[in-house]
């Protein structure tokens, strides 16, 4: 459960590796020479993140004669996609990762760790900057045992989105402070008229892991899993976090467990819901008037925190290089996302709808006001939970039981106890048969 | 009776439809068996092993393999004889003579579901049944119901499921009873009706005989439909909430193509397999006498 | 027929049925259409407005943005091509399988059937492994050749009992005059059988042209069909619904055409299928 940290230490060799080479003289141009006209596939999603990178491309393949193939694909079948590509040995160079994929990449063998590239003089950027990225989101998106794979490319935190005409109205001066105040006493007061207090996404698929599940269980002190990797779900703090959840379902619109991200920022896009926890991301769908009936009355603030502090939802996705390419592809695929993730890159990247993890590009004059999500989120990076759900390889198997059974929970198909309990079995039936406790396997996450 | 007919006559009527049919069909049939013994997940092809029927143990065992299955039959059990029954109505309507273009054009009408896509059908779903912005709800509304949360209940999602197969499968059974009744001699229903104005007893004594052949073919054609049914519910509920709409298909495809259990996954899909070849053969000996 | 008792009170039970049938029928359809008309913030306007201005910004978008035109243009190639080929295979296996006799007869029809039932769920990772090392992922002739499975069962169900229904006076006339079997089958069968094959065209064509799982697994970019590129606007980040209904018009439109076309024949065959 430790936190990973040789990333830095990764990054510092790095460094002291590029200042031997001859930094001066490194441009995009010269690298790419020898890769000019070379094909890079690779999975993007209908995100904001990836329609600002999408719109920067031009210039990328102009200046480098790299041609990047976009294939996209909606969130829910991206990993399937890239699974089969990479079984087959398809045509996928570069990988994109969801923060939870990443161990089950990398124990595959599917992706290059960055020091393949950082350590070639020819390829690395001196600008590359690695001690730039948020430590957190760069050890958690792009990581693992010790080792970096991805750059983050597109980047999230939870985020507290609130109507504050709303809140005013009902005589609150500012957001609650903690999950219990938005239970307790914003919740009775918001739920009127067929408004809203709250909206908790909950569909049965990633979203009801990580946006409903998950974000229950760390505030309270719960977890997936203990120290041993047995199911920590029946834990007294898990079940409080969870009862917690079923309690605040009576603030939340009916068929909440059928909201995905779309109906839920609708909900507060359409001020019929109060207070959302959001990904970052929705950040510049809620500010367009065109989508948006809440511009003037929203605003943001961090996760509310429980008893066992303020433990935000935290996911994203980082670029790794596909080791099924070969040496051309793997080279200008690094091109491409030491390019895309720059610390050159961050502030375009932005502006155009993205989310960098670029410490630098937050730390400019007037980003804070411009961007009002920007102190929230830089608050959120500062200390979070890299396993707010475990990364490790076994995550697509467990977070299928964990949709079905946490949405059974929800609908009060099985107590919060016997669906606790049964999750928890299946949990470690996938873990038992992985060899984490015959001791085959280390226990990270 | 035909002749008997020399024996490279007939392979080279039957050949090229069965070597082909046999490569596409065969051959990855005996590639699910395989897979089915071993354990084989997509994500961790280092641990694949060779484990007997291990796998079969554990589906037959799997409490959600079966509700899977139950509810994919209760599916069938509602939805078909609510086709049936309106398909019979409909079709004995456009049977009757009398108001030609009007009858051109329901008929004409009823081809628009059975062409739609079955995906389709789904999203189309999503967007009329919504609760809040769906016309379904609005509809209802003139008539002084509550809205509905159709998509978000367990109970109503499994109806709005039931409501679009009716939808989209009763002008087909319509379309082939109607078939069926065109079939009925002129001069026997003509002589029927002088003795009687019961429709029940003419379509109970006269008609039906015409319309079994008919009636068989839907019900093979229907449960095989309904054993694999997956676009429209995909698109629709996904399977959701909870597991209220997760049919066997949906089922299959979430451990074989989410969870990456192939192994798992082709276990189920030959049981599945199975029960579809019982179940057909069944129909096809106690009702279909042709061949 | 025109014995029928006509009473108004029972002609006016008729035509309301039949405008509840039509109503029934076309409503969804109606919806799908106006909707694909309505800008996002229209279309998600509670409760939904039925008189607005149409704007068909989401077609030009789908079309020419988001490459549906291409996805349309993959599903016609094959969903004709696989139809042909379904006939062409399966016309000579279902004269067979009416006219001669031998082993396994049943055997083979049953297998020909059961074909169709399979759940392509069944088939889909095998196929996808096979066709994977075969280097024909995301190409259209692989989905040509696996919607033969459904296709090929369709075309011999119905064409054996259509050839069945010829009577076999005619076979034993030419046969006299020393026609081959091949002869009697092209010249004298397969004319006669054309109703029956029109309806089985019409249903391979359907069911080929709204196939969605082997196209799910089985194509990436160059092979995409249209029923695979509708499911892929729906990401839970945002719902382009417009979009999605724009979609779903173009992909249901050519189809119905065609179904409207051919619902003569439809019926018609579907008699046939009927007379045993």
């Amino acid at each position: 459960m430790k936190i990973k940290t040789c990333v830095s230490a990764i990054a510092l060799t790095t460094g002291l590796a590029l200042g031997t080479a001859q930094a001066s003289e490194w441009t995009l141009e010269k690298a790419a020479e020898p890769y000019a006209g070379t094909i890079v596939d690779v999975v993007f999603l209908l995100r904001p993140g990836y329609e600002a990178a999408e719109a920067m491309l031009p210039d990328f393949e102009a200046r480098t004669g790299i041609k990047v193939n976009i294939v996209k694909h909606p969130y829910e079948n991206a990993l399937g996609q890239q699974v089969l590509d990479f079984v087959a040995d398809g045509d996928f160079d570069i990988a994109l990762i969801d923060l939870v994929w990443i161990g089950n990449f990398a124990e595959n063998d599917w992706i290059v760790p960055v020091s393949k590239f950082t350590s070639n003089p020819d390829l690395a950027d001196p600008e590359l900057d690695m001690d730039d990225f948020f430590p957190l989101v760069l050890n958690a998106f792009g990581g693992w045992n010790g080792e970096v794979y991805g750059l983050p490319f597109d980047n999230y935190s939870g985020l507290m989105f609130y109507n504050d005409c709303m809140l005013k109205d009902a005589g609150f001066d500012g957001p609650p402070k903690t999950w219990s105040e938005l239970k307790d006493v914003y919740g009775p007061a918001l739920t009127k008229d067929g408004k809203y207090a709250f909206a908790l996404q909950s569909k049965r698929n990633e979203t009801q892991s990580a946006d409903s599940f998950a974000r229950m269980l760390w505030p309270f002190g719960g977890s997936f899993l203990d120290e041993d990797f047995r199911s920590n779900l029946l834990s007294k703090e898990s079940q409080a976090g969870l009862n917690f959840r079923q309690d605040l379902m009576q603030y939340m619109p009916d068929g909440i467990v059928s909201y995905d991200h779309a109906e839920t920022v609708n909900a507060f896009a359409q001020g019929d819901v109060a207070m959302i926890t959001e990904w970052s991301a929705f950040y510049s769908s809620l500010k367009n008037p065109e989508t948006s009936k809440v511009v003037d009355c929203m605003k943001i603030a961090p996760e509310p925190m429980g008893p066992a502090g303020r433990k935000p939802a935290l996911g994203g996705f980082s670029l790794a290089v596909a080791s099924q390419a070969d040496e051309d592809e793997q080279a200008a695929a690094w091109l491409f996302i030491q390019w895309v993730t720059s610390k050159a890159n961050a502030l375009e990247y932005l502006e155009r709808g993205g989310v960098p993890a670029r410490r630098s590009v937050y730390a400019q004059d007037g980003i804070a006001e411009k961007f009002d999500f920007v102190p929230a989120l830089v608050e959120s990076w500062q200390d979070g939970v890299p396993e707010f759900r475990p990364r490790f390889a076994e995550w697509p198997e467990i977070t299928e039981i964990v949709q079905e059974w946490g949405t059974k929970i929800m609908l009060g198909d099985v107590t919060t106890e016997e669906g606790a309990r049964i999750l928890g079995e299946r949990m470690e039936a996938v873990l038992e048969e992985a060899g984490y406790y015959s001791g085959d396997k280390p226990l990270a996450q | 009776m035909p002749a008997t007919t020399s024996r490279s006559t007939i392979f080279a009527f039957l050949g090229p439809a069965v070597i082909s049919l046999a490569v596409i069909g065969i051959v990855p049939l005996l590639y699910a068996f395989y897979t089915s013994l071993y354990f084989f997940n997509l994500t961790k092809l280092k641990n694949a092993r060779f484990i007997w029927f291990e796998n079969y143990g554990s589906v037959l065992t799997d409490p959600v393999f079966w509700e899977a299955m139950g509810r994919t039959f209760r599916l069938l059990l509602i939805s078909l004889p609510l086709q049936i029954a309106l398909g019979l109505v409909i079709a004995l309507v456009l049977h009757r003579p009398g108001l030609g273009f009007l009858r051109v054009l329901t008929r004409l009408s009823l081809v628009l579901p059975m062409a739609t896509t079955y995906a389709v059908v789904g999203l189309l779903g999503q967007v009329m049944f919504n609760q809040k912005f769906g016309v379904v709800n609005q509809l209802i509304g003139f008539l002084g119901v509550e809205p509905v949360n159709w998509i978000g209940d367990p109970f109503n999602a499994f109806a709005m499921i039931i409501f679009l197969d009716v939808w989209q499968w009763t002008p087909f059974v319509a379309l082939v009873l109607l078939a069926g009744l065109t079939t009925v001699p002129g001069e026997v229903e003509e002589a029927a009706r002088l003795e009687t104005k019961n429709w029940w007893t003419i379509l109970r004594h006269v008609q039906l005989p015409f319309l079994m052949p008919g009636l068989v073919a839907i019900l093979i054609l229907r449960t095989a439909d309904t054993l694999k049914l997956f676009d429209m519910v995909f698109t629709l509920t996904r399977g959701g909430p909870g597991s209220s709409t997760e049919l066997i298909s949906l089922m299959i495809q979430r451990v074989g193509f989410r969870a990456f259990d192939q192994g798992v996954a082709s276990a189920q899909a030959i049981i599945l397999l199975i029960i579809t070849i019982i179940l057909a053969q069944l129909y096809i000996k106690l009702l279909y006498k042709e061949v | 027929m025109a014995a029928e008792p006509g009473t108004s009170r029972s002609l006016a039970a008729q035509i309301a049925l039949m405008l509840i049938i039509i109503l029934f029928c076309v409503f969804p359809f109606y919806w799908m259409v106006t909707t694909s008309l309505k800008t996002q913030v229209m279309a998600l306007e509670a409760p939904p407005v039925w008189l607005f201005e149409p704007t068909f910004a989401n077609y030009v978008t789908v079309l020419f943005e988001d490459g549906v035109l291409r996805t349309l243009i993959n599903s016609l190639i094959v969903a004709v091509s696989t139809t042909t080929l379904a006939i062409m295979l399966g016309l000579p296996a279902a004269f067979a399988l009416a006219r001669f006799e031998f082993r396994g007869k049943k055997d083979l029809w049953f297998w020909f059937i059961t074909n169709r039932m399979i759940s392509p769920i069944v088939l889909a990772l095998p196929l996808f492994l096979i066709v994977r090392n075969l280097g024909m992922l995301d190409s259209r002739i692989t989905l040509i050749l696996i919607y033969l499975t459904f296709n090929l069962p369709i075309v011999i169900w119905i064409c054996t009992d259509q050839f069945r229904s010829i009577p076999y006076e005619l076979d034993e006339a030419a046969s006299l005059e020393g026609a081959s079997q091949w002869r009697i089958f092209r010249s004298i069968c397969v004319p006669l059988a054309m109703p029956g094959i029109a309806v089985s065209g019409i249903f391979a064509f359907i069911f080929s042209w709204n196939e969605l799982m082997f196209a799910l697994v089985l194509t990436r970019n160059n092979a995409k069909t249209a029923p695979a590129m509708a499911v892929s606007f729906m990401e839970g980040y945002n719902l382009p619904y417009g979009k999605i209904m724009a979609t779903s018009t173009l992909i249901v439109i050519p189809v119905l055409i065609f179904a409207l076309i051919a619902s003569k024949h439809l019926v018609r065959g579907l008699t046939m299928g009927a007379v045993k």
